[in-house]
């Protein structure tokens, strides 16, 4: 046994360092730098704006791990998952919100008072029910039919934010969304709420891990490969599309309530089809059926967005534009090298 | 595939590397600028009037620096985006607290992204002056929140006593679904109900919609006196006016300051001529305004939007003759005791103050017809004043 195990070892090390060599070297290098870029703006800024910065990474990251589930790993192209986001937000915004500064107003939406911890679970039931029904309808669609009506389902949700005023206050927005507190202990503070956010991510992964790793995962990727086969070979492939769809949506939702409880204030800005499209790119510059890949990609998405404030010799009078234009150009170049993504293993 | 890494991360580098040389630049001292935060709409849907408000800000700084600074110091803007939405206004806000530790912010031109900020400003006491964001709301957003913008519910009331004024009682609205223009459209339909007027159709469009036919038609099919337009962009604004009048309508046109700023009017044409709007509008007689346009003009080559201009530009003024009272740019709180207390006579008006909300007192809503498209020019924006908005 000791022998054996003597022997095997260099060679497992060998092999370790050779495949890192292979084919692990860029992951390591895109893992290293981008989150060396992390600590290294963490430090250099303090820590109030990296912790802003680190819960709206939260919220994305869960948002496109999510994502994931259904477009990497399942190869359904959906660009509408911002609406399950939106409902989330909304959820918590309707449910937990003082409207007491509704009186300024001639329509007043319904108060209900929630508190954050009741909403939310609230807010990710409300989102999978959508999903239910949407996905039972989606179902029947593949390829580029499916990213059509996805993206219809990102333009109707977007309108029933916008137009159902007695609910959402349509363009004007509700605010005075809650924090999240337990007991007497208000999570007000910026840290701990950052804390709650990296406990719900950790939950999200977790969960994407296990059903990516299990029997169920394999037959999403043999959906993904080729439905038909994995039809003969006696899977019912619908219901593992519904289901995968439903979960994706209810995470969704989650990274919407979360949203909605840290801006405390909701408006439809927040989920227009731009957002949904910024959704996918995370999803394929992280890469496609990679969970790692999906955090890494968040991560470098908002550091390079985030980033662009502190571009240096730019116009004043035009600051806002240019960094957009160099943000975009950074993204061509990162799709031009790497089209599989930072840490993906497939194409679209 | 090294090679293409290399660059890659080349690039990344270079980003990384430029932005902490800029965060190593800058550290206060006693003979540093005082640092004053901008947020202002430079990118997506409200860029039109972000743009305008950072440039006429910038132009206000250019001035006040050329004239040797406040108590012998430079001011110097700390500028970004907060591109019209709640969760950039956040991050924008906690980038200038948290990275520029600047405690003034002037800003933002849209009321959502305000919205979004004031929360956090309230909380950290931090002033958050705004020269453009109009929603009614923002009245009630704390005691660190001031503007020089006036609020919507006003605009609604000058509009709904002007349309009774002209003999409508049966109007008909187009409105954008933006809490602007649907914050102008309620409160103005809420006037013109109260004084007797009857509301026979209604319509929304979402702001990316380019073609307005259909909802024109079922508007003009109801008969109306007036159509009354509510917009946020002019692209929008303008493409309503057109349309309409290619329709065939041929009643008046009531409307707020969107439709008759520069792109709107070039983009409606012909079809703009006549069209009257309730706005606030600077007064051709008051000559610090008409410095500040012939200014702004001269460096950036264009005017639009013009009240909005000096409201941003008056903002900056304010700002520097608080900061000559406190001496200090962390002290948010003699600033905002200076702003309560001032009386101030600039480009958008005289002698006008803040009440106890932290709003603007002392301004008004003018009434103006657009001209015809011969008789527009850079000097009269295209339209003309016909006075004060009526009273009750």
């Amino acid at each position: 046994m000791n022998s054996s195990s003597a022997t095997t070892s260099p060679s497992v090390l060998e092999r370790g360092l050779h495949t890192l060599r292979e084919k692990g070297d860029l992951e390591l290098y895109a893992n290293v730098f981008i989150i060396g870029i992390a600590v290294i703006f963490t430090l250099w800024q303090g820590t109030g704006f990296a912790i802003t910065l680190a819960t709206v990474f939260c919220i994305w990251a869960i948002l496109s791990v999510s994502l994931n589930l259904v477009v990497g790993y399942t190869g359904l192209l959906s660009v509408g998952h911002i609406g399950f986001f939106g409902i989330g937000a909304y959820g918590m915004a309707i449910l937990t919100s003082d409207t007491s500064y509704e009186l300024l107003r001639t329509e007043a939406i319904p108060q209900f008072g929630w508190p954050f911890f009741a909403a939310l679970p609230a807010c990710v039931l409300a989102a999978g029910v959508v999903a239910l029904g949407v996905g039972a309808v989606f179902n029947r669609f593949r390829d580029d039919i499916y990213v059509l009506v996805s993206f219809g389902f990102a333009i109707i949700a977007f309108n029933v934010f916008l137009s159902w005023r007695a609910l959402t206050r349509g363009a004007f927005g509700i605010h005075d969304v809650q924090r999240p507190s337990i007991g007497g202990w208000q999570l007000t503070g910026d840290i701990e709420f950052l804390i709650l956010c990296v406990v719900f991510l950790l939950i999200a992964v977790g969960i994407s891990w296990f059903l990516v790793s299990s029997s169920f995962g394999r037959v999403l990727k043999a959906i993904r490969e080729d439905e038909q086969v994995a039809q003969v070979f006696g899977y019912q492939t619908t219901y593992y599309k519904l289901a995968i769809w439903v979960i994706s949506a209810m995470m969704a939702g989650l990274a919407g309530g979360l949203f909605g409880s840290f801006t405390k204030f909701v408006d439809p800005n927040s989920f227009i089809l731009l957002e949904s499209m910024l959704l996918v790119s995370i999803v394929i510059l992280g890469g496609l059926a990679s969970i790692r890949g999906s955090l890494l990609g968040a991560l470098a998405f908002v550091l390079l967005e985030e980033g662009m404030r502190f571009l240096p010799f730019l116009p004043d009078e035009f600051i806002g534009q240019a960094r957009q234009v160099v943000l975009g150009v950074l993204l061509v170049l990162l799709m031009l090298f790497r089209p599989q993504g930072l840490a993906g293993r497939y194409k679209l | 595939m090294t090679y293409k890494l290399s660059v890659l991360l080349a690039v990344l580098v270079v980003v990384a590397l430029s932005a902490i040389g800029c965060g190593l630049i800058g550290d206060s001292d006693d003979d540093e600028p005082y640092r004053i935060g901008v947020m202002e709409s430079l990118t997506g849907p409200g860029e039109t009037y972000g743009t305008v408000a950072n440039q006429a800000k910038q132009l206000a700084v250019e001035e006040i620096n050329a004239a040797g600074g406040v108590n012998g110091r430079m001011i110097e803007l700390v500028v970004e985006d907060s591109k019209c939405s709640a969760q950039d206004a956040i991050t924008a806000y906690n980038k200038l607290t948290d990275v520029d530790e600047v405690k003034i912010i002037l800003g933002t031109s849209c009321s959502g992204a305000m919205l979004g900020a004031a929360p956090l400003a309230e909380e950290d006491g931090t002033i958050l002056f705004s020269g453009l964001a109009t929603n009614p709301d923002i009245a009630t957003a704390g005691d660190y929140i001031f503007r020089t913008s006036m609020s919507d519910a006003q605009l609604g009331v000058d509009t709904g006593n002007l349309l009774w004024a002209d003999g409508i009682r049966n109007l008909a609205t187009i409105t954008e679904s933006t809490d602007y223009a649907e914050g102008v459209r309620r409160t103005s339909v809420a006037q013109f109900e109260k004084r007797g007027g009857t509301v026979v159709a209604e319509e929304r469009y979402a702001s990316d919609v380019t073609d307005f036919r259909t909802q024109l038609t079922k508007l003009t099919n109801a008969n109306p006196d007036a159509i009354h337009l509510a917009a946020q962009s002019e692209f929008a604004g303008g493409t309503i006016v057109k349309q309409a009048r290619e329709l065939g309508y041929d009643g008046p046109i009531y409307s707020e300051v969107v439709p008759i700023g520069a792109t709107a009017l070039e983009i409606a044409g012909d079809a703009a001529n006549g069209l009257i709007a309730v706005t606030a509008d600077l007064d051709p007689a008051n000559n610090k305004a008409q410095e500040v346009l012939a200014n702004f003009r001269e460096k950036y080559d264009y005017v639009t939007l013009a009240w909005y201009l000096g409201s941003a530009y008056d903002d900056v003024y304010i700002t520097a003759e608080c900061l000559k009272q406190t001496e200090d740019d962390q002290d948010a709180d003699g600033f905002r005791d200076c702003l309560y207390g001032i009386t101030w006579s600039g480009a958008i008006g005289n002698s006008y103050s803040f009440d106890s909300n932290g709003e603007v007192v002392g301004l008004s809503n003018v009434v103006v017809e657009v001209l015809p498209t011969g008789e527009r020019n850079e000097d009269n924006q295209g339209y003309k004043v016909l006075g004060p908005a009526p009273l009750e």
